[in-house]
This record gives C-alpha cells, sequence and structure tokens, in this order.
C-alpha cells in the first residue's frame, strides 16, 4: 500500500451511450454466460445425451420394430429429427438454471444495479442459450445423419432454421419465467420434465397426431413443439413434413402451411419472452 | 461541470418503504451526501440500511419519497444513476469459476467504461491492494481478503461518484476487515470517490465515515460527525452488575443522576457519570446496600451511543 499512482478520474456525464460501449450489453453478458457454461462441460453434454441416444438407438430401433423395410429409413429419419424437440427444450431448461445459479451465488445482483436495461440480461442468456443449442444441433443433426437418418439441404432449410430459433426463444422464455415463479433448483428442477419432456409424446415426435384420440390431437395442434416438427420436417425431411403440416392445418398449400405454422412459433415466441421480460424485470425490484 | 456537480451526491428526501404485510421498513428519512464525503448507515438488522441502499440503487422501488444521485432522480432516470454508482455487497458477487481479470473487464463492459483510460484505471487499482498476482487465476481460487479486494476494485474499475458499501465486512475475520478497510481507506484517498456504507461494526463506522446516521425501526435518530455523537456522552461511562437493578436506578437518580444517563438491560446499568464521580456513585449504591456484582468505567462507543438514542444494543440481533 505504498504506491503513489493516481487513479485516473473521469466525470461521469449521462448514462453510457451506446458510442461508448464497444460491444453491446446483451452480446457481453451471452459472452459472460457462454464463459461460465465452458466451465461447467456437463451443463453442454447433460441435455445432448437423452436426444442422442433416441436418435443414435431408439431411433433405428424403433424403425426396425415398427416399420416395413422400405420405409426404415424414413422413419428412423423422423423420429431423428423428432428429438431436436426434445434437445431444444431440455437444453434451454438447463440454461435457466443458470438465472438461478446466478440469484443464489449473488451474481444476479451485480448485474441488477449495471447501468443497463434488465431485459438485456435476459436478452444476453437467451443469446447464450442459442449459441449452445445451435452447436447440440449441429451434433445431433450429424450423429443421426451418420447412423443412417437422410436429411434434404437446400433452401427448404431455412423453414428448419427459423422454427428451431422460434422454438428455442418459447422454450427459454418458459425457462425464464420457471427461474422467477420456482427459485429454488429443487422445484425448477422437478417442473423440467413437464415443460421439456412431456409434450414432446403429444406432438407428432413418434407418430402422426392423427393416431392420437381426437381430442389429444386438438390439444397437439395448439402446442408449439407439434407446429415446429411440422417445420423441422418440411425444412429437411421431405414429405413427412407436409404431411405433419397438413395434419395440422389440412390445406393444400404446404407453404402456406408452413406460413402459417411459423406464424404460430412467433406468436408464441413474442408472448412467452415478453412475459419473461417482464417478470424478471419486476422481480429484479423489490 | 455541470450545474449538476452541485448537487450532493447523494440525497434522500422523505424516503420511505413499507413491503407487503404493512412492513415499514424505512420510515421517511431524508439526508444529503456531499461529494467525496463519506457517509455511514448504522443500525442493527432490520433498521432499513440495505433498503435504503436499495432504494438508492434502484433494486427496492420506494413507497414514497425521492432519491437522487447527482441530482439525478432515481425512479426517472434508473440507468444514468446506475453509472453514476457501484455497490460493494455483503456477500461475494463476482463470478467465482471466472478469473479476476473476466470479472474486471466484465464490469468495465457493463458500466460502459471499457476504453484504455478504464483499464489503465482498474491496473492501478489492482496495483494499489495487491492483486496483479492473482488477477489471472480463477476467484474461486481467491483468500477472502482477495475476494473482497476485487469486490472494491470491480466497483472502483468504473470510476463512480458514489460508492455504495452494503455491510460488506460482514462474515469477515478481523485480519480480512483490517485488510479490507485498509485498501478502501487507501483507494478513496486516491479517487476521492463519495461513500455511503452501512454497518452494524461501530468502529468500522467511527474509521472510515465523516458523518453517521443512526437508524433505529426505519427511522435516523441521529446523524453527526462520529466525535459529535460520541461527544455528547461525556468522558466516562460507568457500568454495573448489581442484583436488584430498579433499587440501582432509583438510588442513582436520587444522587442527582438524570434519568436519561441510565439505562438498564437485564442486570447492568449504564451510567452516563458527566458532573458526578463514578466513585462516589458507586459508594452511594454500597451505602444503600446493594450488591455490586461488577463495576466498569471506561471511555463512550458508539454502543453507548447507540444505547442511549434506543434502548437496545447496535448488535442485539
Amino acid at each position: 500500500m505504498t504506491a503513489t499512482a493516481t487513479i485516473p478520474v473521469t466525470v461521469t456525464t449521462d448514462a453510457p451511450s451506446s458510442r461508448a460501449r464497444s460491444v453491446p450489453p446483451a452480446l457481453v453478458l451471452a459472452k459472460r454466460r457462454l464463459a461460465l457454461t465452458v466451465r461447467s462441460p456437463r451443463s453442454i453434454v447433460v441435455p445432448l445425451l437423452t436426444p442422442v441416444l433416441f436418435a443414435l438407438v431408439i431411433a433405428p430401433a424403433l424403425a426396425n420394430t415398427v416399420a416395413l423395410p422400405a420405409g426404415r429409413t424414413a422413419y428412423m429419419t423422423f423420429v431423428a429429427l423428432a428429438t431436436v424437440g426434445l434437445l431444444i427444450p431440455l437444453n434451454c431448461t438447463f440454461s435457466g438454471l443458470g438465472v438461478i445459479v446466478d440469484r443464489q451465488q449473488g451474481a444476479m445482483r451485480e448485474l441488477l444495479v449495471a447501468p443497463i436495461r434488465r431485459s438485456s440480461i435476459v436478452v444476453g442468456n437467451l443469446l447464450a442459450a442459442l449459441a449452445l443449442t445451435a452447436l447440440q444441433l449441429v451434433v445431433l443433426i450429424a450423429a443421426s445423419a451418420l447412423r443412417g437418418a437422410v436429411y434434404q439441404s437446400g433452401l427448404r432449410m431455412l423453414w428448419f432454421l427459423a422454427a428451431a430459433v422460434a422454438f428455442a426463444v418459447i422454450m427459454y422464455g418458459l425457462a425464464e419465467i420457471m427461474s422467477v415463479r420456482l427459485p429454488s433448483p429443487v422445484e425448477y428442477i422437478s417442473a423440467v420434465p413437464a415443460v421439456a419432456i412431456v409434450p414432446f409424446f403429444f406432438a407428432g415426435s413418434l407418430f402422426p397426431i392423427t393416431s392420437l384420440p381426437h381430442w389429444l390431437g386438438a390439444v397437439a395442434k395448439v402446442l408449439p413443439l407439434t407446429h415446429a416438427l411440422a417445420l423441422f420436417r418440411y425444412g429437411i425431411a421431405g414429405n413427412s413434413g407436409v404431411r405433419a403440416l397438413h395434419n395440422i392445418w389440412g390445406l393444400h398449400s404446404a407453404t402456406l402451411m408452413a406460413v402459417l405454422s411459423l406464424l404460430v412459433l412467433l406468436a408464441y415466441a413474442a408472448v412467452v419472452f415478453a412475459g419473461a421480460i417482464r417478470l424478471f424485470t419486476k422481480a429484479g425490484t423489490s | 461541470m455541470t450545474a449538476l456537480a452541485e448537487a450532493p451526491a447523494v440525497e434522500a428526501v422523505e424516503l420511505e418503504k413499507v413491503y407487503p404485510g404493512d412492513i415499514h421498513a424505512v420510515r421517511g428519512i431524508s439526508f444529503a451526501i456531499a461529494p467525496g464525503e463519506a457517509f455511514g448507515l448504522l443500525g442493527p438488522n432490520g433498521a432499513g440500511k440495505s433498503t435504503t441502499i436499495g432504494m438508492l440503487n434502484t433494486t427496492v422501488r420506494p413507497t414514497s419519497g425521492r432519491a437522487s444521485l447527482g441530482g439525478r432522480d432515481v425512479a426517472t432516470d434508473p440507468i444514468g444513476t446506475r453509472a453514476r454508482s457501484s455497490v460493494v455487497f455483503q456477500d461475494t458477487v463476482v463470478d467465482q469459476p471466472l478469473t479476476g481479470r473476466q470479472n474486471l473487464a466484465l464490469h468495465l463492459r457493463l458500466w460502459g467504461k471499457d476504453d484504455a483510460a478504464g483499464r489503465a484505471r482498474t491496473a492501478d487499482l489492482c496495483g494499489l491492494v495487491g492483486l496483479d498476482e492473482v488477477l489471472d487465476r480463477p476467484v474461486a481460487t481467491y483468500s477472502g481478503g482477495q475476494r473482497r479486494r476485487l469486490e472494491i476494485v470491480r466497483a472502483l474499475s468504473s470510476d463512480p461518484e458514489v460508492l455504495f458499501l452494503d455491510e460488506p465486512t460482514v462474515g469477515l475475520d478481523t485480519r480480512v476487515r483490517h485488510d479490507l478497510f485498509d485498501a478502501l481507506a487507501t483507494l478513496r484517498e486516491r479517487t476521492g470517490v463519495t461513500i455511503l456504507m452501512t454497518t452494524h461494526y461501530l468502529d468500522e463506522a467511527e474509521r472510515l465515515c465523516d458523518r453517521i446516521a443512526i437508524l433505529a425501526g426505519g427511522r435516523i435518530v441521529a446523524c453527526d460527525s462520529p466525535a459529535a455523537l460520541l461527544g455528547v456522552l461525556g468522558d466516562e461511562v460507568l457500568e454495573l452488575r448489581v442484583d436488584q437493578p430498579e433499587r440501582a436506578e432509583a438510588t442513582l437518580v436520587g444522587a442527582g443522576v438524570a434519568s436519561g444517563d441510565l439505562l438498564v438491560i437485564g442486570t447492568t446499568v449504564t451510567v452516563l457519570p458527566r458532573a458526578h464521580r463514578a466513585d462516589a456513585l458507586v459508594a452511594a449504591l454500597r451505602e444503600r446496600g446493594l450488591v455490586l456484582r461488577a463495576v466498569t468505567t471506561r471511555r463512550p462507543t458508539f454502543d453507548d451511543v447507540y444505547l442511549r438514542l434506543t434502548g437496545g444494543r447496535i448488535d442485539a440481533d
């Protein structure tokens, strides 16, 4: 404590302007979240385990069991692609746990007194969840393709990408809401299956929704996952996607049905994410 | 400098917070802190200290009243006021898996100060408190003292006009507390930052603060310099442990001690003798046949100030 250096002092005249920031706060916070996640590899690997297991083991086994030899590849692709609908909810809900950890370990207090919009904190977490999800999707799709699933490339992949992003926004929004409503990790984790796994069985993952009882089929049509799966298949699995969209909308134009399903996802995403931001902001001030 | 520079660094006017359940945490407190001043909010748990800081740093919404930092209203310009301040919390809030350097960089980026001046200031601050050697280690490997110093450097790295210290030494051992206050005194001298500190450690308030407001039940019951607050008690305190405290109290009043200079808690009677001689008061009690189990005379402390103002001990809870 004998140094005599003078600390450079500047006069603060206003809130930090966007010009003063080299990087937007949401990106700074996304980078923080990713840096924390990298130091906890389990949080990357664990959400990937179940979908990869499904795609590599269960999808081929089911195909061998229930499909005719000529349709095995198509059915395996059908189920393997459905695992995306398992991966995104699991990854996003695990990402939501990070918010609870921030609250419990104190870091959230520092973020709440930072000169940034509180919505930036939620958006930063979302960006990190999207980045991790994208990485995991690549692993999942590549692994299932190596196992024998056949995917199509081309411009229609954009439907897949748009649906994946919109669905991830919905699921991450739900995760943020859960982290406010269920502030203990035990409560939170106990709610994860209901949010991330149960819808998987009613959304046309393993069989078309037309195979469900009528009333359950009606419920399936309002689940965002049903629309997301239909668009995933429409984007990279060809005809099974058109059939899935038709099972929801009953129309003849595949493009129109895809647009409608995407609009449904976007509407869900807007409502859920706006709700998440509102709830988080409210919880940040007592 | 703008006209705002003439405003108090921190101002609270009739600030009040009522939590759901009709819990009155803060009951209309007012104070103003001059730029560069170190101001202490002293009181036991539940006195309203942290709620007051919360209202000033925008994490608690006031029920009524207003507050400002550098003339900017915290309710209408929360981001602007947060940009002018930093908080050192009671608990560790840095990301422990990250290195000290990563934590400091994060703070600078969030406060929009990640420029050459900000980085130079941070490097100087680290040098001043001896953190250079550990900056590239994960914070989880730091000692308690290093962690607290990192939190202080982080808070000051954004060059705040106001530094809030919310019970910064709770749970720390004596060595680390001294270490921390040494760092704080050095950094305050160098940066001229305005400090608002809450604590229930009397010695801390006396050591760091130019003025102290004593809070009890959500109200400010006294506000002055440490010397002035202590000065009203005189030079000496007589502390007695007796079997019959009520009789002792009556005897002392009969001997001329003002009732306001007496406080009875259990079997302990605390007396401000003032013009009376302590040994004469003790003799008067013995003459009445009272059994004195312990007799102590000592210099007044802030605990005595607090006792006299509130009737309770500051560390009672």
